[in-house]
């Protein structure tokens, strides 16, 4: 379960005909984990992911998760953060978290919420994003909205998947929430999930750093590609964890992925052959992120070597150098920390 | 400044013939396996002449700058007289040879050509 979604491939579900579902959908206050965070709880008493990092707050997500495999149904568990459990914790700051708990049957095609998050999960393989709206009360229904257009599901009536249609194309756009929908006259709270393809890195220069990237980006569910004109540096050996290996013109290899804001392309073979070709096929592309291994004055140089060729100050702006968070480090592994911190900000919204 | 370092660089910031050629008739990838310049180099062939030589390259200024004044010797040249060109004629138009370690550079285009010339058969007149 890299993304959050349930994975019925997943050698931990594959004994787990039912599980507790729990999904974060609200938060006030100071809280870690982002809304749509999830845990799932098994019969057998498994447990993957978390809805918080406080353990007594998922402590509470578990035990009522346990009680709803038994009895089966779906409930919206609010848990205050300001009590004090969560002195005990060190969460002093206050606030809420509401975590919709269900039950579902992991391998029933027809079960709407396992069904949903394989509609989902097929959207993400395409590269699209996708939202899956869902009901905080009564009955399960799912409705998946994907950015390419695509619908699975329902929520029961088509009036209702129009309305909720057309707030999932604002929450693909902005972010998790939950929503009202009126309808017959009556108002439901529905919960829409926005779910989104990893971060791809294509890493330029399979040198030590790409290996500690490699192996770093896979925790944080990120995809790597790493990219080098060196056969003997661009090996499967060398990069058991990236997801793809490409050797020849480091430039024409970028330039043929497809770009998007979710790309990031990190120059670390600290090489000028490689790096202004590059640049020069990414700095007009929607790849989100461009990252140069180098000292300022390098990266100043650079860049006025591409402005000479008619790149704007707005495009050489786009290129971060020194690349990473400074962080003091300078081993390959604490340069690979740095750099992933600044692509993690980077997604999260807090660096552009 | 040298005169090398000076022709290099111009070449570098200036090359002739670079980009794809969209209608070639022989075409030959290259690397240098350690240092990792790549180059491809592309030519048109008709009636025993290179009417088109062009170049593509992730490489260093020695490797461009070479590509750079080679392309432009052997358009409009008898394949088999471009064959015969080699890198001692390379460094003379570079008025110098590279450092020492770096002399496979400077010699990667002119391999590359060959070996398009020659896989392609255009060389064998």
């Amino acid at each position: 379960m890299t993304d959050g979604l349930i994975d019925q491939s997943e050698p931990l579900l594959s004994n787990e005909p039912s599980v507790a579902l729990a999904t974060l959908v609200a938060a006030t206050g100071s809280t870690s984990k982002k809304v749509g965070t999830k845990m799932i709880v098994g019969e057998s008493g498994r447990l993957i992911g978390g809805v918080t990092i406080g353990g007594c707050v998922d402590a509470q997500v578990v035990e009522a998760a346990d009680a709803l495999l038994e009895a089966g149904g779906r409930r919206v568990l609010s848990i205050s953060l300001d009590d004090d459990e969560a002195w005990e914790i060190g969460l002093t700051c206050g606030g809420t978290v509401d975590v919709l708990i269900e039950r579902v049957n992991v391998h029933d095609i027809v079960d709407p919420v396992a069904a949903a998050h394989v509609a989902a999960r097929a959207s993400l393989a395409r590269g699209e994003s996708a939202v899956i709206a869902t009901p905080l009360d009564g009955e399960s229904a799912a409705l998946v909205v994907s950015e390419g257009g695509a619908r699975h599901g329902t929520l029961g009536e088509s009036a209702v998947d129009a309305m909720a249609t057309t707030i999932a194309t604002d929450v693909l756009v902005n972010g998790s929430r939950i929503a009202p929908i009126d309808h017959a006259g009556t108002s439901r709270q529905y919960f829409f999930d926005r779910q989104s393809p990893p971060t791809t890195v294509v890493i330029v220069g399979a040198g030590q750093i790409a290996m500690s990237l490699t192996r770093m980006a896979r925790e944080l569910d990120m995809r790597t590609i790493v990219v080098d004109g060196r056969e003997r540096y661009a090996t499967r050996d060398r990069f058991p964890d990236a997801d793809e290996i490409r050797v020849g013109m480091p430039s024409e290899i970028v330039a043929s992925i497809a770009p998007s804001k979710r790309v990031a392309v990190v120059l670390i073979a600290h090489d000028y052959k490689y790096e202004l070709p590059v640049l020069r096929a990414l700095l007009r592309s929607t790849v989100g992120y461009v990252g140069m291994l180098g000292s300022r004055k390098r990266g100043d140089a650079v860049r006025a070597l591409l402005r000479e060729e008619g790149f704007t100050d707005a495009e050489l702006a786009r290129i971060h150098t020194p690349i990473g968070l400074d962080i003091g480090g300078k081993s390959p592994p604490e340069v690979a920390v740095s750099i992933l911190a600044e692509l993690v900000a980077v997604r999260s919204g807090k660096r552009a | 400044m040298t005169a090398f370092r000076a022709i290099v660089l111009e070449h570098f910031r200036h090359p002739r013939n670079r980009g794809p050629l969209d209608d070639a008739t022989a075409s030959a990838e290259g690397a240098n396996p350690l240092c990792g310049d790549r180059i491809r180099v592309q030519v048109r062939v008709a009636d025993g002449t290179i009417d088109d030589a062009r170049f593509t390259a992730d490489a260093c200024a020695i490797c461009i700058a070479s590509a750079s004044v080679l392309t432009e010797h052997v358009r409009g040249m008898r394949v088999s007289d471009a064959a015969q060109v080699d890198a001692r004629w390379i460094h003379e138009s570079l008025e110098g040879e590279p450092p020492a370690g770096r002399v496979k550079c400077s010699t990667l285009p002119l391999d590359t050509l060959r070996r398009a010339l020659y896989v392609s058969g255009s060389a064998i007149i």
